[in-house]
């Protein structure tokens, strides 16, 4: 009986090592965050709009139909990936582009903007970064699905993939 | 041999009496000091996004940057240290502060250590019971 019961500190050390290699082989990205921002009402800001005369006021902008928001610079090198993806998106019926220029020489964002296409219907200013704070962001690029009622629905932090792209149009149906 | 030993001992010495590298930069500090130290110790106990194993106070990121001025400037309009973590916490999540909150979800977390303690003393004592017999 007591030899038997010795195995018990086997199974449980093989047990913790099934745990281990269970968790390296999911498809899992440890650095990702959740967000606390899902399903909760976007951040009220006001800003300069980077191509438009008009301030770029929050409330006018959410709350009607829905909205893709990307966190952009022209310093970020992922950003320019993703664009294509940006612009696809884009051309979607029913969804509105929202751009964040984040940290970024506005002349360089207009240069780049004139050189990629521009998939954004508008585009606010977030110069020091205080706006990027509000939406929880803390690695551009950054895109967040918002619903017709002004409700955050999904965050992706890093470059749009294939993957991620196919993942986005998934959820835009979905809250359809 | 001596040699080694000398810049060895030396490389110590030197290790011992240098202060901890910080992320603060001297434009950010701020006047008042009682304010100053409220907000190395908030900085100390916040995760830097980005590097995720530092405190903003250690790391020099530019996120890192902007949340030790964006809290020096809530201690000067006012807040309390509470409020500066909640308003923290309603953007980053729970991730963002050092020490994990203890709430039912981290209970296992933070209860598992002495649950094992007591599993260590009984497995001693019954061990020693037994041993005794003999």
């Amino acid at each position: 009986m007591r030899k038997q019961l010795l195995i018990l500190p086997s199974i449980f050390f093989l047990l913790i090592l099934l745990i281990f290699f269970y968790l390296l082989i999911i498809d899992r990205n440890p650095s990702e965050l959740p967000s606390t921002l899902l399903n909760k009402n976007v951040p009220k800001f006001e800003t300069r709009s980077l191509l438009k005369e008009k301030k770029f006021v929050s409330s006018d902008v959410f709350g009607k139909k829905i909205k893709l928001v990307n966190f952009f610079a022209t310093w970020c090198k992922p950003c320019r990936d993703e664009h294509n993806y940006v612009k696809r998106l884009s051309n979607q019926e029913g969804i509105e582009v929202i751009g964040i220029n984040y940290k970024d020489n506005k002349q360089k964002a207009i240069g780049w903007l004139k050189e990629l296409g521009n998939p954004y219907s508008n585009i606010a200013v977030d110069k020091n970064g205080r706006i990027a704070i509000d939406w929880g962001v803390y690695g551009i690029p950054e895109t967040f699905v918002v619903n017709s009622k002004g409700i955050i629905k999904y965050r992706h932090v890093g470059p749009i993939t294939k993957k991620i792209y196919k993942k986005i149009n998934l959820i835009i149906n979905e809250i359809e | 041999m001596t040699k080694n030993f000398i810049l060895i001992f030396a490389i110590c010495l030197i290790q011992f009496f240098s202060v901890d590298s910080y992320g603060v930069d001297p434009d950010e500090i701020l006047q008042n000091q009682k304010q100053e130290l409220r907000a190395r110790n908030i900085s100390k106990n916040i995760r830097c996004m980005i590097c995720q194993n530092q405190s903003i106070d250690e790391s020099n990121a530019p996120l890192a940057k902007d949340l030790r001025i964006l809290i020096r400037s809530k201690i000067t309009e006012g807040n309390s240290d509470k409020e500066i973590y909640k308003f923290l916490t309603d953007r980053y999540g729970d991730f963002i502060l050092l020490k994990p909150p203890i709430k039912l979800s981290t209970l296992a977390l933070w209860m598992l250590p002495f649950v094992f303690l007591l599993i260590g003393i009984l497995i001693v004592f019954w061990h020693n019971k037994k041993s005794k017999k003999i």
